[in-house]
């Protein structure tokens, strides 16, 4: 269609210009000054940081949340998916209900879990003793309160990662299933080498989108925990939030930022290329 | 028959545990919103029938909320930034998107590619930094500065091609034809019959920024500005947490998003899967 040269500029200079100031040119800045020092190129903050202990324990939270946490939030998402993809009555009624958490916003979900599983007066401990179990420490045991954040954001998220497998597993065919039922393969036999394969690509995109999302992981720091007890649940989103408005150590939080930005990155990377892999396989077999 | 009777029995049973699971922790919220704190804690432990439901159902706890808490505030300022937010982010997003469904420009896929790539860096990871360049505009403290930086959404404008694409040119090169301007056009033409891409749109703008925390809690620093979900955590002080006031302010908080996704949860999801499947 023809309109004048300037016109399609004009239109997406509103967006642009939002995009650059917003999104692009703070993150060029946290990354150039974490290079920085009194104006000059320096490693010396990342020198620092490497005999930084707070930073690396830091390390070792988020990477152990986040080795627990994506796995079971893509397993679990993706069978509740299967579950509410049955043509069952009311299970239009179940699917609002799954997605019903992520609605209510995690920072409600962090108030409503922070009681759930308090140490002294929480709901969880209550019904563990009349069932004649001990209490449990939760929140303010410094083993447990790791995986209670995993608890609090995968109750959070499980349905909302849900409606994207659902919709992926809406798009497959119906009969290939039917090709598959006359040919006597079972559910798990169906599952592994007709569904999975075909849900690829919400697979991919789930898993990034999830890694991304778990890995900046903030509320339920900020809401329930403090990073404690005794920095159990300091993962480095909070310890970069910290360290620039806490502390006032700017240069250090643009670093751990920087280090944040290069692991989401590597992560993500790792899971287009294991992807992409088991497509070339299915290639040669085939 | 009879195997198939058991699969359907427990796939319901499998439903019914989710669904407990899912549910039971807002429905105590919801309960214990209307309870006193004394109340709350007396019949904590050991479990009994009260310890789920209020034995003396008060409204006390929302009172306070906005008498001692002066609470209006807050939401007043969530919902027009929220308001804003569908605004700007429809307006700014959807031109940009009919520049590139419609017209072929240079540079035009280079650019939409970077668009793209730039929307894949979360926003929590640049909250840190942006906030510098929030100082720097003077935006900290201002309402301004909690919406402008989610205006240009890329979810939101993927919609919105994905959508115009769709459009018959027929229906606009008529309206070239005729001679009408392209500003008439986008008003006269395209947005009347986009009517869902809209609603969605401004769903998942609504909903997002309804429920950001970290953004609000950088920006708005003093009381007079601070949105609903950064309020939340002003109950719990280092001597004592005010329970009941703190649920009650949560479920209102809950209220209005539930309120918006109840009724146009078709339209939502759709918007927020759309991205995924392409």
């Amino acid at each position: 269609m023809k309109v004048h040269k300037a016109m399609p500029y004009a239109m997406i200079s509103g967006a642009c210009a939002l995009l650059l100031i917003f999104r692009v040119y703070p993150l060029i800045s946290t990354v150039c000054e974490s290079f920085q020092d009194n104006g000059a190129f320096s490693l010396a903050v990342y020198q620092k940081l490497a005999r930084d202990s707070v930073f690396w324990k830091s390390m070792l939270v988020t990477l152990k949340l986040n080795i627990v946490i994506i796995p079971v939030q893509l397993v679990l998402s993706l069978a509740l998916a299967l579950l509410v993809n049955n043509r069952l009555k009311l299970v239009g009624v179940f699917r609002t209900l799954f997605f019903l958490p992520f609605t209510v916003s995690s920072a409600v979900a962090c108030v409503i879990w922070s009681l759930l599983l308090s140490q002294n007066n929480g709901l969880v401990n209550s019904i563990l003793n009349t069932m004649g179990i001990a209490s449990q420490g939760f929140w303010g045991d410094r083993n447990q309160a790791l995986w209670c954040v995993v608890v609090e954001a995968t109750w959070v998220g499980c349905g909302y990662w849900m409606v994207f497998f659902l919709a992926g597993l809406k798009g497959i065919d119906r009969q290939v299933y039917e090709s598959a039922q006359i040919d006597g393969a079972g559910y798990m036999r169906t599952l592994w080498s007709i569904t999975l394969p075909l849900l690829k690509n919400v697979m991919l995109f789930v898993m990034v989108a999830n890694t991304t999302s778990n890995l900046l992981l903030f509320t339920p720091m900020k809401i329930i925990t403090n990073g404690g007890p005794m920095g159990s649940t300091n993962t480095l989103m909070f310890e970069a939030y910290k360290s620039a408005f806490k502390y006032g150590k700017q240069e250090r939080s643009a670093a751990i930022v920087t280090v944040l930005l290069v692991l989401v990155a590597a992560v993500c990377a790792l899971q287009f290329y294991l992807m992409r892999d088991r497509d070339k396989k299915e290639v040669k077999r085939a | 028959m009879k195997h198939r009777r058991l699969v359907r029995v427990l796939l319901y049973a499998a439903l019914i545990v989710v669904a407990f699971f899912m549910l039971f922790p807002i429905l105590w919220a919801v309960s214990a919103s209307f309870r006193t704190d004394d109340e709350l804690y007396a019949y904590m432990a050991p479990t009994t029938f009260h310890t789920f439901v209020p034995v003396q159902f008060t409204t006390d706890a929302y009172v306070r909320l906005f008498r001692d808490y002066g609470f209006m505030q807050p939401i007043v300022n969530s919902l027009m930034v929220c308001l804003m937010t569908v605004i700007l982010g429809c307006l700014v997003n959807s031109i940009a998107a009919v520049a590139f469904a419609m017209f072929d420009f240079k540079g035009k896929n280079l650019i939409f590619s970077i668009i793209v790539v730039t929307f894949m860096i979360p926003f929590e990871s640049i909250a840190l930094p942006l906030y510098k360049v929030a100082l720097g505009l003077k935006m900290i403290n201002t309402l301004e500065g909690i919406y402008i930086p989610s205006v240009a959404n890329g979810l939101v404008l993927f919609l919105f091609v994905q959508f115009f694409k769709d459009i018959p040119r027929d229906i606009l090169e008529a309206g070239v034809i005729d001679g009408a301007k392209w500003r008439h056009l986008f008003f006269r033409i395209i947005l009347p019959i986009s009517g869902s891409v809209f609603v969605t749109a401004a769903l998942v703008l609504f909903i997002s920024q309804w429920n950001a925390y970290l953004w609000p809690l950088l920006v708005a620093q003093s009381k007079e500005i601070r949105l609903i979900q950064t309020r939340l955590g002003d109950f719990k002080t280092e001597e004592a947490t005010e329970w009941a006031a703190m649920y009650a302010a949560s479920m209102l908080s809950a209220a209005i998003p539930l309120a918006l996704f109840l009724p146009c949860q078709k339209y939502y999801i759709e918007g927020i899967t759309s991205g995924s499947l392409k």
